[in-house]
């Protein structure tokens, strides 16, 4: 019986600004089991950073604010912690890769202290015996020369190798979630591959569960077990991995889907049409019916609930299903007879 | 490391050549003869002329040029024209003194470095938009009207109030232990002027730690340490105060190069001796070898402070010490 | 990579951190990751795409201090100009040369005005008082602020007008000749401004035009400096259209964002390059070396009364100290809020 390492209940994060109030999450709800990973899926402006961030409880106080929902990790509640636990719990029982390597790791500290930092301080372990631990971990995620590259600085290191840094920081202290927060956007395809390597391979030892955000498709279909997929801040819709792929719901995940190229066979490349949504003037219904193809009166009055449409894959949207199993045959790219795998 | 300074050092070798060139085109090379300043208004031609020989003038211009930099090299600055007395001497006379008000300025000035830290962490309250304003206010009242207004204040008024003559008005006392005050005299009149400037320093070093720590404060890496659950007080002592600090450091270098060069408005309110005063009577007497080895004295100081300055962030920020 | 194939909004490294001065801006204190980032640049996608001069003065009218700056600026201006008009046309004298636009006449003497040589203090005639030769000081005082302004304009001109002319050439051809540029401008930066200044006016001698022509003349390097960066980032873009052939939209882009975003340090350079041109006046003519009688400047005027102020007519050098104080902020704020305006890494 896989037990839930961290659920989250219509959690709610606003930013309060001059301009009005930002919904960048909005009643998002989702869990995660040990040794499993979650894919966060959309575009930038979905509300998946600002999610991940208040996991953390990192969101900047003014203007952000978690404004309701429930964050537990097994047995605690996060956000009933003082300010005192919570910093226990970073780094510690949750840890995040951020986005850029080349910006987030301090220019005049070496590269090796940095690591050693949290293990000092959750672990409580002298300098040595850290920096020995922190020595290790470099070496567990690749790179070379460990004990002499924990004494350089970080520009004497690439992005990719950066980025494995961060992975080590992340790590040191066995947290049991990881938060990655769409780790190889900033990297090239080629080192893209050898970091995706390094968190499969953190997947099959298995230490903690994961949790992948990104807007690549492809990175998904690589390692996810389950699938969110973000819009305008909401949920729109979650599965399986293989649910999301063979039988995907929601117009927005057509979508994503239709856009991918595929090597198998010919098909157009189908853009989504529209803008991304403006954050603070979101209609009171699915966030996606300014764009959606399909969009009906209610959409845009009234958010849909959720619709459990095969085994842990549930959808928010009005379109009635089996309306929807038609409007999908339509769309050749995905049920198209040259499936072959996109997942290789 | 060692290549960086070595190009410094070549750098600073060519400018100071430029510097000493510039230096004496101005001085003979613009209308307005020297020969003619020196003599005076009433002079006859011929008392013109028998002085530009003296001064060399009737040579071509690189030749006077190269006899010019020949002279500067040995050490040379001319002879004060109202004095009669060698440039280098007034120079060295009156220098401690001025090291002496740039050191002390400089030492207030650093206090900017708190102010602008706290200013930064506690942005959009009351005190950080208070301090903020008070700082370019300050920064924009020019030194030489505050200098008149400090004076005014703490030394007329002090004065008129209790009869004490707390921060007298002119001179630097008599004794000095190299560049220390030697005496309660030295420092009493050592006070009002490294405050003057110290205090429009401390402004715009306030702003600036200011600006520098807010954007540290939101770099990327700051972050990380945040999510590795340090305490807001730990990510400031241990990340971001070192990268925030280095730059301000470097202005206070700066600050201190051009001070050691004379801060003649605030020497000349406060009619202290240095080479700022030196240079102000030297107009007066329109002395053009003493102003012109006031300003050279000067420019080299504040040229290799620079170079210091230079070397001692290279030394900091190991992206340059280690030469990637 | 990403192949969503929708139109992706600008990216964190695209669109940074907000900043400020002393202003609160709109997005303060958003992380600038992907996530809201993006949503910086959602709010400023529903805005119609604005050019530079939009977006500066949007940015900038949100700092108060600034604002106030300018309006301090535009105060000095008008009366600076119009004191010009008045010395030119001769209003209030009667002679072409010599008009002002004040109360009295700034030179009138008037030596009942003035027992015991110390002037007197502010009244209801005389605001501001009158000085040791019975002169009204607020008359003076005004008159004064055409110096300073034409200072301020004219050696700003002076200065930005070489440093057009060689900056661009030195980015523009590069090399020999641009490198000799630089390297002279890192010469004349050596320099303490002021003892360079000083050291000018000794040998030109006082004057007007004198001063015009040291501050302007000793100040090129700012702006040959400033020119030479925005010259070499167009020939960045002229050497990427070669390599890709971007579309039409883009080019608007550069053209309306890029570009002016390149002179935006000038314009900073030059609000704060005239205020120091007020200031570096004021100074000179404080050590004596400056303008001369009859002009009459805010600086001469501090030097000639600062003894008085020992015999305890404070109020000589107090008014005109003010007049030079705020002016100079002035320029200081707005120059300030200009670049914190155009900062693109202030963006919000």
């Amino acid at each position: 019986m896989p037990n839930r390492t961290l659920e989250v209940k219509d959690l709610s994060t606003h930013f309060f600004t001059q301009a009005g109030v930002v919904k960048a999450v909005n009643g998002v709800s989702f869990g995660v089991d040990s040794c499993k990973t979650l894919c966060i899926v959309g575009e930038s402006g979905s509300g998946k950073t600002v999610a991940a961030l208040s996991l953390m409880r990192l969101v900047p106080d003014p203007p952000g604010k978690i404004v309701a929902g429930s964050i537990m990790l097994g047995e605690r509640d996060l956000r009933a912690l003082s300010d005192a636990e919570m910093r226990r719990v970073r780094g510690n029982d949750i840890a995040l890769i951020f986005q850029d390597p080349m910006t987030s790791l301090n220019p005049v500290v070496k590269v090796g202290k940095q690591v050693a930092e949290s293990i000092v301080m959750h672990q409580g372990k002298d300098k040595a015996e850290a920096l020995r631990m922190a020595i290790e971990l470099l070496d567990r995620v690749g790179i070379p020369d460990a004990a002499a590259r924990a004494n350089q600085y970080p520009f004497e290191f690439s992005g990719g190798m950066r980025q494995r840094v961060m992975i080590a920081m992340a790590i040191s202290c066995n947290p049991d979630v990881l938060i990655a927060d769409e780790p190889t956007t900033a990297l090239d395809v080629t080192i893209q591959a050898q970091i995706m390597d390094v968190i499969r391979d953190l997947q099959t030892t298995c230490n903690s569960c994961v949790i992948f955000i990104t807007h690549d498709l492809a990175v998904v279909a690589e390692i996810a077990d389950d699938v969110m997929v973000m819009y305008g801040g909401r949920t729109v819709e979650y599965g399986g991995v293989d649910e999301i792929f063979y039988n995907p719901h929601h117009p927005y995940t057509w979508g994503l889907l239709g856009s991918l190229p595929r090597l198998d066979c010919k098909t157009r490349l189908t853009p989504i049409a529209g803008q991304p949504p403006n954050l603070i003037t979101l209609p009171r219904g699915c966030p996606f019916s300014m764009r959606c193809k399909y969009v009906r009166r209610e959409c845009r009055d009234q958010w849909p609930e959720l619709e459990i449409v095969g085994p842990d894959h549930g959808v928010n949207c009005w379109i009635p299903v089996d309306e929807r199993r038609q409007l999908r045959a339509e769309l050749d790219y995905i049920t198209s007879v040259c499936v072959s795998d996109v997942i290789t | 490391m060692i290549t960086y300074i070595v190009r410094r050092i070549f750098q600073l070798v060519i400018v100071l050549l430029g510097v000493s060139l510039i230096t004496f085109l101005i001085m003979f090379a613009i209308p307005g003869d020297p020969a003619q300043l020196l003599a005076g208004k009433n002079a006859t031609p011929e008392r013109i002329a028998e002085i530009s020989a003296q001064l060399g003038l009737d040579q071509p211009l690189y030749v006077q040029y190269f006899r010019f930099l020949e002279r500067l090299l040995s050490g040379d600055l001319g002879e004060s024209w109202a004095l009669q007395v060698p440039v280098i001497d007034l120079i060295k006379e009156y220098a401690p003194y001025t090291i002496q008000l740039a050191v002390a300025a400089v030492l207030i000035e650093l206090l900017g470095i708190p102010l602008g830290i706290y200013s930064a962490m506690r942005q959009y309250t009351f005190w950080d938009t208070a301090l903020t304003t008070a700082a370019l206010i300050i920064w924009g009242i020019p030194v030489f009207v505050l200098g008149v207004f400090m004076q005014w204040f703490f030394s007329l008024q002090i004065q008129q109030w209790t009869g004490i003559d707390v921060f007298p008005l002119t001179g630097a006392g008599d004794m000095m232990l190299g560049i220390l005050p030697g005496s309660w005299e030295s420092l009493r009149r050592l006070i009002l002027p490294a405050v003057t400037l110290g205090l429009i320093e401390v402004a715009y070093i306030s702003y600036m730690q200011r600006a520098s720590m807010l954007e540290v404060i939101r770099a990327d890496y700051v972050r990380t340490a945040r999510a590795k659950g340090l305490s807001e007080r730990q990510v400031i002592k241990r990340h971001a105060f070192k990268n925030a600090v280095i730059p301000v450091m470097t202005i206070a270098g700066i600050d201190l190069g051009v001070l050691m060069g004379g801060a003649i408005l605030t020497e000349t309110v406060f009619n202290r001796p240095g080479i700022g005063l030196m240079i102000y009577h030297a107009i007066g007497a329109r002395d053009l070898p003493v102003v012109a080895g006031g300003v050279l004295f000067a420019t080299v100081v504040f040229v290799v402070a620079n170079l210091f300055v230079d070397i001692g962030y290279a030394l900091v920020d190991p992206r340059i010490r280690l030469e990637a | 990579m990403p192949a969503d194939g929708f139109e992706q909004p600008k990216r964190a490294e695209d669109v940074v951190t907000p900043l400020d001065g002393v202003h609160g801006t709109f997005l303060d204190g958003v992380p600038d990751d992907t996530g809201t980032a993006a949503i910086e640049g959602y709010v400023e996608a529903a805005r119609k795409p604005e050019g530079f001069r939009a977006e500066t003065w949007r940015r900038l009218k949100r700092n108060r201090l600034a604002i106030v700056g300018l309006c301090i600026i535009a105060v000095f201006a008008v009366l600076g100009i119009a004191e010009e008009i008045a010395y030119v046309t001769g209003i209030g004298s009667g002679e072409p040369g010599s008009g002002y636009l004040a109360p009295y006449d700034p030179n009138a003497v008037n030596y009942t005005l003035s027992p015991q040589g110390k002037g007197s203090p502010p009244s209801w005639s005389h605001p501001f008082g009158t000085d040791y030769l019975g002169r009204d000081i607020l008359s003076r005082t005004l008159v004064a602020t055409r110096i300073s302004m034409l200072v301020g304009i004219i050696a700003v001109a002076i200065a930005l007008t070489i440093g057009l002319i060689l900056g661009p050439i030195s980015g523009y051809y590069g090399g020999w000749l641009g490198a000799v540029i630089m390297r002279a401008a890192d010469i004349f930066f050596a320099f303490p401004y002021i003892l360079f200044v000083l050291l000018f006016m000794t040998v030109l001698g006082p004057g007007l035009w004198n001063v015009f022509i040291a501050i302007g003349v000793l100040g090129w390097a700012t702006y040959a400096r400033l020119n030479r960066g925005s010259v070499l980032s167009v020939k960045a873009m002229e050497f990427v259209e070669a390599a890709r052939a971007l579309g039409a939209s883009d080019l608007r882009v550069i053209f309306r964002h890029v570009l002016p975003n390149t002179m935006a340090p000038i314009y900073v350079a030059v609000a704060m390059g005239i205020g120091g041109a007020i200031v570096t006046e004021a100074a000179l003519s404080f050590l004596g070396i400056g303008i001369q009688p009859p002009d009459a400047s805010w600086g001469k005027m501090i030097a000639d009364y600062l003894s008085y102020m020992w015999a305890g007519s404070w109020w000589m050098v107090t008014f005109p100290s003010i007049f030079l104080t705020v002016t100079v902020f002035g320029f200081i704020s707005f120059g300030n809020g200009l670049r914190d305006a155009t900062d693109p890494k202030l963006k919000e």
